[in-house]
């Protein structure tokens, strides 16, 4: 009988994954005994790390999207239908048009939200980079501010040991300000203030989740008279007196507060129960090494949706996808899965609107900082713009 | 003499960088070495951000481009091979019945028809 595979999300994560499932198991597809389906709430496909660069004036919408299906292999099976229910126990899963699909093997590959409402007056007042149009009403504000003050904060998971949505992203933006206010001739007038929380994951009163590059911030913040402030962990704010409350009891005002929000799985993950997260954030147990959901039958994750202590983006999906590709196909040929996932991720970090700095990490070593270069901004514009499309395609 | 041998004090790599590059030097081609990264370092100064996203997009093109056509001639191949017999020629008419293969051609057809436009 046929082998059914899952794959619930259209976002990098699940299109690489279902793209290498197609070319690792294209013997079996070919003779019928494998089909894989890929469910996706949008016709569409976003490169979600260009929302950063919309903050920017550096990306139109129209560039940062591709019909999905223009992504995927032919023999995907693609349907854009909403994941409304899992039934992890009768392998099966419910869609918003009321269609039920029974699966072999479940990839759960539906990211994470930002959740900007979880802190007090946040929503109502803070910026965020992490949509698309929050994106725009950032970009708004970044290209009218004349004078006054930019608050940079973020907030980390509740969960112990798991990170915000783009480790680096938080450096990248804050560089990024400081050249756009440069170009637009107001820096002098325009304080900006990085601050990071007491907490984060494993380490404390820091200015980077990882200590190396969190000891090279101090030097390139004073370089462009960028403040930066340790322990402050965001606990409310005041919209109206626009000013930044921490739970470590102080109190900095704002023009405009730029904040990396806390952040959650999607509504269908948090409702499965499956998820052992605290403050009801809905990672799922996984593998650190397999990448299966810990306690169920078949059913692997990929991306954001995972409760490990990696970057959640693009880069580390890129090294999963292979892993859970290898463990499916093992699954199906031998019986159990054979490969293991080290924790890779890398990225070329924009370090300021024209410069890059390519970075690698994983379970067992911190990313290691170099001086960013103007190559380095090169290889990420054309990563941007071109190669990123190739990595989805399952082609790099 | 090695060019190592000259180096005052003893730095490892340093010695083993010029230990590859000795043979360059003896043959007078190191002047061919230094002027491809003069090359490479000119590209640099002149690439900028506008010169890379067109070259993405012509990669993102060309790869887009060839991967659709590759697909679509290894799933046909597939296709065609798991036939027992060629089609008969209702089995090809019949062929056009399926929406998939009216737009294909109708693809073919319109670029074709811009082609010529372009002429």
């Amino acid at each position: 009988m046929s082998k059914h595979i899952v794959i619930v999300g259209g976002g990098v994560g699940g299109t690489m994954l279902a793209n290498q499932l197609v070319t690792k198991l294209y013997s079996e597809i070919l003779r019928g005994e494998v089909c894989i389906t890929l469910l996706s709430n949008s016709p569409d496909h976003f490169y979600k790390p260009a929302f950063m660069y919309v903050a920017f004036n550096q990306f139109f919408d129209e560039e940062l999207k591709r019909p999905e299906r223009s992504l995927l292999r032919p023999e995907i099976d693609f349907r854009v239908d909403e994941v409304t229910r899992f039934d992890f126990a009768g392998q099966h899963l419910h869609t918003r048009s009321g269609k039920r699909y029974g699966y072999d093997f479940l990839v759960i590959a539906t990211g994470c939200v930002p959740a900007p409402e979880r802190i007090e007056g946040l929503k109502e007042a803070g910026d965020h980079f992490y949509d698309y149009a929050a994106a725009r009403r950032l970009a708004e504000r970044l290209n009218t501010i004349e004078r006054g003050r930019i608050f940079i904060s973020v907030s980390f998971p509740k969960t112990p040991n798991v990170p915000h949505q783009c480790g680096i992203a938080p450096v990248e933006t804050t560089l990024m300000l400081d050249d756009l206010l440069r170009r637009r001739g107001v820096r002098d007038k325009v304080e900006i203030i990085y601050t990071y929380p007491s907490v984060a994951q494993l380490l404390r009163n820091c200015l980077f989740m990882q200590r190396p590059v969190g000891e090279a911030l101090p030097g390139i913040f004073e370089q462009r008279n960028i403040r930066f402030q340790r322990d402050f962990t965001l606990g409310r704010v005041d919209a109206e007196r626009r000013i930044a409350y921490s739970e470590e009891g102080e109190e900095q005002p704002f023009d405009i507060l730029m904040a990396t929000p806390p952040i959650r799985a999607v509504d269908v993950v948090l409702e499965s129960g499956v998820s052992q997260a605290e403050n009801d954030e809905g990672w799922l147990p996984t593998n650190h090494e397999t990448l299966q959901v810990y306690g169920l039958q078949g059913v692997y994750v990929i991306g954001d949706t995972v409760d490990l202590p990696i970057s959640k983006a693009g880069g580390a999906c890129h090294n999963q996808a292979p892993v859970i590709a290898n463990n499916i196909t093992a699954e199906i040929r031998l019986g159990a899965p054979n490969s293991v996932y080290e924790g890779r991720v890398q990225a070329v970090a924009q370090m300021g609107l024209n410069a890059g700095m390519p970075l690698w990490y994983d379970y067992a070593h911190d990313v290691l900082p170099t001086p960013p270069s103007k190559l380095g901004g090169l290889l990420r514009t054309g990563f941007n713009r071109g190669l990123y499309w190739a990595v989805a395609r399952g082609m790099l | 003499m090695d060019v190592a041998d000259t180096l005052p004090g003893h730095n490892a790599g340093l010695v083993a960088l010029l230990t590859k590059l000795q043979p360059l030097l003896d043959s007078g081609r190191m002047d061919n070495v230094v002027d491809v990264l003069a090359l490479v370092s000119d590209l640099v100064d002149m690439l900028d951000g506008a010169m890379v996203e067109k070259l993405a997009l012509l990669f993102e093109q060309a790869t887009a481009v060839s991967w659709n056509v590759g697909n679509a001639a290894r799933m046909a191949t597939a296709q065609t091979q798991a036939e027992e017999t060629p089609p008969s020629l209702y089995g090809l008419l019949s062929l056009l019945r399926e929406p998939d293969t009216r737009r294909g051609v109708a693809l073919a057809l319109r670029t074709l028809n811009v082609l010529g436009r372009q002429l």
